[in-house]
Protein backbone atom coordinates (compact mmCIF):
# COMPACT_ATOMS: atom_id res chain seq x y z
CA UNK A 1 0.00 0.00 0.00
CA UNK A 2 1.25 3.71 -0.54
CA UNK A 3 1.63 5.72 2.23
CA UNK A 4 -1.78 7.44 0.98
CA UNK A 5 -3.72 4.47 1.40
CA UNK A 6 -2.25 3.68 4.87
CA UNK A 7 -3.68 6.66 5.75
CA UNK A 8 -6.85 6.21 4.09
CA UNK A 9 -7.53 2.95 5.97
CA UNK A 10 -6.16 4.89 9.21
CA UNK A 11 -8.46 7.65 8.98
CA UNK A 12 -11.42 4.70 8.23
CA UNK A 13 -10.52 3.17 11.43
CA UNK A 14 -10.32 6.18 13.46
CA UNK A 15 -13.55 6.99 12.43
CA UNK A 16 -14.71 3.96 13.06
CA UNK A 17 -13.79 3.07 16.53
CA UNK A 18 -14.83 7.09 17.12
CA UNK A 19 -18.31 6.45 15.80
CA UNK A 20 -18.46 3.14 18.11
CA UNK A 21 -17.07 5.23 20.87
CA UNK A 22 -19.62 8.08 20.69
CA UNK A 23 -22.23 5.85 20.21
CA UNK A 24 -21.66 3.79 23.48
CA UNK A 25 -20.43 6.86 25.67
CA UNK A 26 -23.79 8.60 25.45
CA UNK A 27 -25.55 9.11 28.27
CA UNK A 28 -28.78 6.95 28.93
CA UNK A 29 -31.90 9.24 28.75
CA UNK A 30 -34.39 8.04 30.74
CA UNK A 31 -37.90 9.43 32.27
CA UNK A 32 -38.42 8.74 35.73
CA UNK A 33 -42.02 9.97 37.84
CA UNK A 34 -42.09 12.81 39.82
CA UNK A 35 -42.93 12.86 43.81
CA UNK A 36 -46.31 14.90 42.77
CA UNK A 37 -47.09 11.94 40.14
CA UNK A 38 -46.19 9.33 42.51
CA UNK A 39 -48.51 11.11 45.07
CA UNK A 40 -51.13 11.55 42.64
CA UNK A 41 -50.92 7.66 41.71
CA UNK A 42 -51.51 6.86 45.36
CA UNK A 43 -53.93 8.93 46.57
CA UNK A 44 -55.70 8.31 44.05
CA UNK A 45 -56.13 4.40 44.31
CA UNK A 46 -56.54 5.18 48.27
CA UNK A 47 -59.47 7.06 47.59
CA UNK A 48 -60.92 4.82 44.90
CA UNK A 49 -60.69 2.14 47.04
CA UNK A 50 -62.24 3.97 49.97
CA UNK A 51 -65.11 5.44 48.10
CA UNK A 52 -66.32 1.54 47.45
CA UNK A 53 -65.60 0.80 51.12
CA UNK A 54 -62.26 -0.11 51.23
CA UNK A 55 -59.42 0.83 53.57
CA UNK A 56 -56.11 0.05 51.87
CA UNK A 57 -52.54 1.05 51.94
CA UNK A 58 -50.32 1.70 48.99
CA UNK A 59 -46.68 2.61 47.66
CA UNK A 60 -45.82 3.42 44.65
CA UNK A 61 -41.82 2.55 43.68
CA UNK A 62 -39.62 4.09 41.09
CA UNK A 63 -37.76 2.69 38.22
CA UNK A 64 -35.16 1.46 40.65
CA UNK A 65 -37.70 -0.01 43.21
CA UNK A 66 -37.35 2.67 45.70
CA UNK A 67 -39.95 3.60 47.39
CA UNK A 68 -41.39 7.16 45.97
CA UNK A 69 -44.59 7.13 47.99
CA UNK A 70 -45.67 5.35 50.93
CA UNK A 71 -49.38 5.92 52.70
CA UNK A 72 -50.72 3.82 55.19
CA UNK A 73 -54.56 3.90 54.85
CA UNK A 74 -57.31 4.58 57.79
CA UNK A 75 -57.94 1.85 59.94
CA UNK A 76 -55.62 -0.95 57.69
CA UNK A 77 -54.43 -3.90 59.26
CA UNK A 78 -50.68 -3.07 60.05
CA UNK A 79 -49.30 -5.88 57.06
CA UNK A 80 -51.13 -3.74 54.41
CA UNK A 81 -48.38 -1.11 54.26
CA UNK A 82 -45.74 -4.19 53.73
CA UNK A 83 -47.94 -6.18 51.72
CA UNK A 84 -48.47 -3.06 49.22
CA UNK A 85 -44.77 -2.55 49.04
CA UNK A 86 -44.14 -5.88 48.27
CA UNK A 87 -46.71 -6.23 45.57
CA UNK A 88 -45.39 -3.02 43.99
CA UNK A 89 -42.14 -4.27 44.13
CA UNK A 90 -42.83 -7.76 42.20
CA UNK A 91 -44.64 -6.25 39.97
CA UNK A 92 -41.50 -3.59 38.90
CA UNK A 93 -39.09 -5.86 39.09
CA UNK A 94 -41.25 -8.69 37.17
CA UNK A 95 -42.40 -5.87 34.69
CA UNK A 96 -45.87 -7.81 35.53
CA UNK A 97 -49.03 -7.39 37.61
CA UNK A 98 -48.33 -8.81 40.56
CA UNK A 99 -51.23 -10.96 39.93
CA UNK A 100 -49.48 -12.16 36.60
CA UNK A 101 -46.84 -13.33 38.64
CA UNK A 102 -48.52 -15.17 41.14
CA UNK A 103 -50.86 -17.02 38.45
CA UNK A 104 -47.52 -18.07 36.56
CA UNK A 105 -45.52 -19.51 39.75
CA UNK A 106 -49.09 -21.11 40.54
CA UNK A 107 -48.27 -24.74 41.40
CA UNK A 108 -44.21 -23.98 41.34
CA UNK A 109 -43.17 -23.03 44.97
CA UNK A 110 -39.88 -23.72 43.78
CA UNK A 111 -40.20 -20.48 41.45
CA UNK A 112 -36.41 -19.00 41.88
CA UNK A 113 -38.48 -15.68 41.17
CA UNK A 114 -40.23 -16.59 44.73
CA UNK A 115 -36.99 -16.74 46.88
CA UNK A 116 -35.90 -13.20 46.28
CA UNK A 117 -36.11 -10.74 48.35
CA UNK A 118 -39.56 -8.75 48.29
CA UNK A 119 -41.37 -11.17 45.96
CA UNK A 120 -44.52 -11.62 46.35
CA UNK A 121 -47.03 -14.05 44.93
CA UNK A 122 -50.43 -11.41 44.61
CA UNK A 123 -52.26 -9.39 42.86
CA UNK A 124 -52.92 -6.32 43.85
CA UNK A 125 -49.82 -4.18 41.80
CA UNK A 126 -49.62 -3.16 38.51
CA UNK A 127 -46.08 -1.67 36.58
CA UNK A 128 -46.28 2.04 35.47
CA UNK A 129 -45.48 1.98 32.15
CA UNK A 130 -44.23 4.72 29.43
CA UNK A 131 -45.02 2.51 25.92
CA UNK A 132 -43.29 -0.37 26.85
CA UNK A 133 -40.65 0.97 29.52
CA UNK A 134 -41.57 -0.12 33.02
CA UNK A 135 -40.79 2.84 35.17
CA UNK A 136 -42.11 2.42 38.58
CA UNK A 137 -44.67 0.52 39.84
CA UNK A 138 -47.79 0.69 42.18
CA UNK A 139 -48.99 -1.89 44.91
CA UNK A 140 -52.30 -1.60 47.00
CA UNK A 141 -53.46 -3.48 50.14
CA UNK A 142 -56.21 -3.78 52.32
CA UNK A 143 -59.27 -4.51 49.84
CA UNK A 144 -61.53 -7.68 50.08
CA UNK A 145 -59.58 -9.77 47.22
CA UNK A 146 -56.40 -8.65 44.95
CA UNK A 147 -58.70 -8.10 42.35
CA UNK A 148 -59.81 -5.05 43.78
CA UNK A 149 -57.08 -4.09 45.30
CA UNK A 150 -55.63 -3.88 41.61
CA UNK A 151 -58.74 -2.00 40.10
CA UNK A 152 -57.65 0.40 42.66
CA UNK A 153 -54.22 0.68 41.53
CA UNK A 154 -55.39 0.96 38.37
CA UNK A 155 -57.65 3.74 38.83
CA UNK A 156 -54.65 5.53 40.48
CA UNK A 157 -52.58 5.24 37.21
CA UNK A 158 -55.27 5.95 34.62
CA UNK A 159 -55.39 9.43 36.66
CA UNK A 160 -52.40 10.34 35.19
CA UNK A 161 -52.31 8.11 32.39
CA UNK A 162 -51.93 11.57 30.07
CA UNK A 163 -48.28 12.52 31.12
CA UNK A 164 -47.30 8.90 30.73
CA UNK A 165 -45.24 9.53 27.86
CA UNK B 1 -77.09 -9.09 114.58
CA UNK B 2 -80.68 -9.06 113.38
CA UNK B 3 -81.01 -9.98 109.52
CA UNK B 4 -81.74 -6.43 108.61
CA UNK B 5 -78.75 -5.15 109.95
CA UNK B 6 -77.11 -8.32 108.09
CA UNK B 7 -78.83 -7.75 105.14
CA UNK B 8 -77.36 -4.14 105.23
CA UNK B 9 -74.03 -4.98 105.97
CA UNK B 10 -74.10 -7.27 103.13
CA UNK B 11 -75.48 -4.60 100.60
CA UNK B 12 -72.55 -2.23 102.12
CA UNK B 13 -70.26 -5.28 100.93
CA UNK B 14 -71.12 -5.22 97.60
CA UNK B 15 -70.93 -1.73 97.27
CA UNK B 16 -67.59 -1.64 98.51
CA UNK B 17 -66.84 -4.29 96.26
CA UNK B 18 -68.49 -2.61 92.98
CA UNK B 19 -66.47 0.76 93.78
CA UNK B 20 -63.61 -1.43 94.64
CA UNK B 21 -63.96 -2.83 91.26
CA UNK B 22 -62.90 1.46 90.26
CA UNK B 23 -62.06 -2.00 87.96
CA UNK B 24 -65.11 -0.49 86.34
CA UNK B 25 -62.45 2.23 85.63
CA UNK B 26 -59.61 0.62 85.05
CA UNK B 27 -61.36 -1.94 82.46
CA UNK B 28 -62.60 1.33 79.94
CA UNK B 29 -60.32 1.04 77.11
CA UNK B 30 -58.12 3.90 76.44
CA UNK B 31 -59.47 6.90 74.23
CA UNK B 32 -56.68 8.57 72.32
CA UNK B 33 -57.02 10.41 69.22
CA UNK B 34 -54.85 9.77 65.79
CA UNK B 35 -53.30 11.12 63.02
CA UNK B 36 -55.79 10.02 59.80
CA UNK B 37 -54.40 9.68 56.36
CA UNK B 38 -55.60 12.72 55.03
CA UNK B 39 -53.46 15.20 58.02
CA UNK B 40 -50.32 13.28 57.60
CA UNK B 41 -50.40 13.69 53.92
CA UNK B 42 -51.37 17.31 54.17
CA UNK B 43 -48.39 17.43 56.99
CA UNK B 44 -45.98 16.17 54.81
CA UNK B 45 -47.21 17.93 51.48
CA UNK B 46 -46.94 21.16 52.98
CA UNK B 47 -44.03 20.96 54.38
CA UNK B 48 -42.21 20.08 51.43
CA UNK B 49 -43.76 22.87 49.84
CA UNK B 50 -42.93 25.38 52.17
CA UNK B 51 -39.11 23.93 51.50
CA UNK B 52 -39.79 24.13 48.00
CA UNK B 53 -41.15 27.69 47.71
CA UNK B 54 -37.55 28.53 49.77
CA UNK B 55 -35.52 26.57 46.90
CA UNK B 56 -35.04 23.23 48.91
CA UNK B 57 -35.68 20.09 47.78
CA UNK B 58 -36.52 18.08 50.91
CA UNK B 59 -37.53 14.54 51.63
CA UNK B 60 -40.52 14.32 54.15
CA UNK B 61 -41.49 11.13 56.75
CA UNK B 62 -44.69 11.29 59.03
CA UNK B 63 -45.07 8.78 61.61
CA UNK B 64 -47.91 8.27 64.15
CA UNK B 65 -48.42 7.50 68.04
CA UNK B 66 -46.39 3.86 67.58
CA UNK B 67 -43.42 5.33 65.24
CA UNK B 68 -45.28 3.72 62.59
CA UNK B 69 -44.85 5.18 59.15
CA UNK B 70 -47.79 7.00 58.05
CA UNK B 71 -46.58 8.79 54.97
CA UNK B 72 -43.38 8.75 53.59
CA UNK B 73 -42.50 10.75 50.49
CA UNK B 74 -39.50 10.79 48.25
CA UNK B 75 -37.83 13.75 46.52
CA UNK B 76 -36.17 12.22 44.03
CA UNK B 77 -34.20 16.02 43.51
CA UNK B 78 -32.87 15.53 47.18
CA UNK B 79 -30.56 14.00 47.90
CA UNK B 80 -30.22 9.95 48.51
CA UNK B 81 -30.14 10.16 52.17
CA UNK B 82 -33.04 12.21 52.75
CA UNK B 83 -35.22 9.51 52.79
CA UNK B 84 -33.46 7.68 54.88
CA UNK B 85 -32.98 10.55 57.31
CA UNK B 86 -36.53 12.08 57.21
CA UNK B 87 -37.90 8.82 58.40
CA UNK B 88 -34.74 8.92 61.78
CA UNK B 89 -35.86 12.34 62.98
CA UNK B 90 -39.42 11.52 62.90
CA UNK B 91 -38.83 8.94 64.76
CA UNK B 92 -36.68 10.21 67.18
CA UNK B 93 -38.84 12.75 67.43
CA UNK B 94 -41.67 10.96 68.67
CA UNK B 95 -40.09 8.76 71.10
CA UNK B 96 -38.52 10.91 72.67
CA UNK B 97 -41.43 13.77 72.49
CA UNK B 98 -39.51 16.42 71.84
CA UNK B 99 -37.91 18.44 68.43
CA UNK B 100 -34.76 15.79 67.29
CA UNK B 101 -32.82 19.00 67.36
CA UNK B 102 -33.73 19.69 71.31
CA UNK B 103 -32.49 15.87 71.57
CA UNK B 104 -29.06 16.42 69.84
CA UNK B 105 -28.47 19.46 72.05
CA UNK B 106 -29.17 17.10 74.83
CA UNK B 107 -26.84 14.51 73.58
CA UNK B 108 -24.23 17.05 72.40
CA UNK B 109 -20.68 16.10 74.20
CA UNK B 110 -22.26 13.06 75.40
CA UNK B 111 -21.81 10.37 72.67
CA UNK B 112 -22.26 7.32 74.68
CA UNK B 113 -25.94 8.48 75.74
CA UNK B 114 -27.80 5.49 75.86
CA UNK B 115 -30.35 6.31 73.53
CA UNK B 116 -27.63 7.02 70.47
CA UNK B 117 -27.34 3.09 70.68
CA UNK B 118 -31.12 2.44 69.86
CA UNK B 119 -32.31 1.57 66.57
CA UNK B 120 -33.62 4.47 63.87
CA UNK B 121 -32.70 7.33 67.30
CA UNK B 122 -30.64 10.35 65.44
CA UNK B 123 -29.26 13.30 66.97
CA UNK B 124 -30.00 15.75 64.16
CA UNK B 125 -32.72 18.61 63.91
CA UNK B 126 -35.05 18.63 61.06
CA UNK B 127 -38.28 17.21 63.05
CA UNK B 128 -40.99 18.35 65.55
CA UNK B 129 -43.36 15.75 67.49
CA UNK B 130 -46.83 16.18 66.41
CA UNK B 131 -48.77 16.94 69.83
CA UNK B 132 -52.82 17.26 70.45
CA UNK B 133 -52.53 19.30 74.09
CA UNK B 134 -50.06 17.47 75.72
CA UNK B 135 -50.78 14.22 73.72
CA UNK B 136 -47.94 13.36 71.14
CA UNK B 137 -50.07 11.54 68.38
CA UNK B 138 -46.96 11.64 66.04
CA UNK B 139 -44.20 13.45 64.39
CA UNK B 140 -42.77 15.03 60.82
CA UNK B 141 -39.13 14.57 59.85
CA UNK B 142 -37.73 16.53 57.23
CA UNK B 143 -34.43 16.45 55.99
CA UNK B 144 -32.68 17.94 52.43
CA UNK B 145 -32.72 21.78 53.45
CA UNK B 146 -29.04 23.00 54.13
CA UNK B 147 -29.61 22.88 57.64
CA UNK B 148 -31.10 21.27 60.40
CA UNK B 149 -33.04 24.28 61.47
CA UNK B 150 -34.53 24.77 57.83
CA UNK B 151 -35.43 21.45 57.79
CA UNK B 152 -37.93 21.99 61.02
CA UNK B 153 -38.98 25.48 60.20
CA UNK B 154 -40.66 23.44 56.93
CA UNK B 155 -41.78 20.55 59.34
CA UNK B 156 -43.38 23.41 61.52
CA UNK B 157 -44.96 25.11 58.24
CA UNK B 158 -46.33 21.40 57.54
CA UNK B 159 -47.95 21.23 61.09
CA UNK B 160 -48.87 24.63 61.39
CA UNK B 161 -51.64 24.01 58.37
CA UNK B 162 -53.40 21.57 59.92
CA UNK B 163 -53.19 23.22 63.51
CA UNK B 164 -57.15 24.03 63.54
CA UNK B 165 -57.53 19.70 63.48
CA UNK B 166 -54.98 18.76 66.12
CA UNK B 167 -57.44 18.83 68.96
Amino acid sequence: MSKRAYLIAGLSFATMVAGAFSVNAQLVARKDLSLSMATTIAQTAIQTCKSQGYNVSAHVLGRNGEVLVSMRGDETAPHTLENSFKKAYTSRAQRIPSGKFAENVKGNPNAGALHLTNMMPAQGALPIMIGEEVIGAIGVSGAPGGDKDEACAKTGIDKVAADLK
Amino acid sequence: MSKATLGIAGVSLVSVLALGFTATADAQLLTHKDLSLAVATTIAQGAIDACKAQGYNVSAHVVGREGQVIVALRNESAGLATYENSMKKAYTARTLRMPSGQFANNVKGNPTAGQLYLTNITPAQGALPIMVGNDTVGAIGISGAPGGDKDEACAKAGIDKVAAQLK
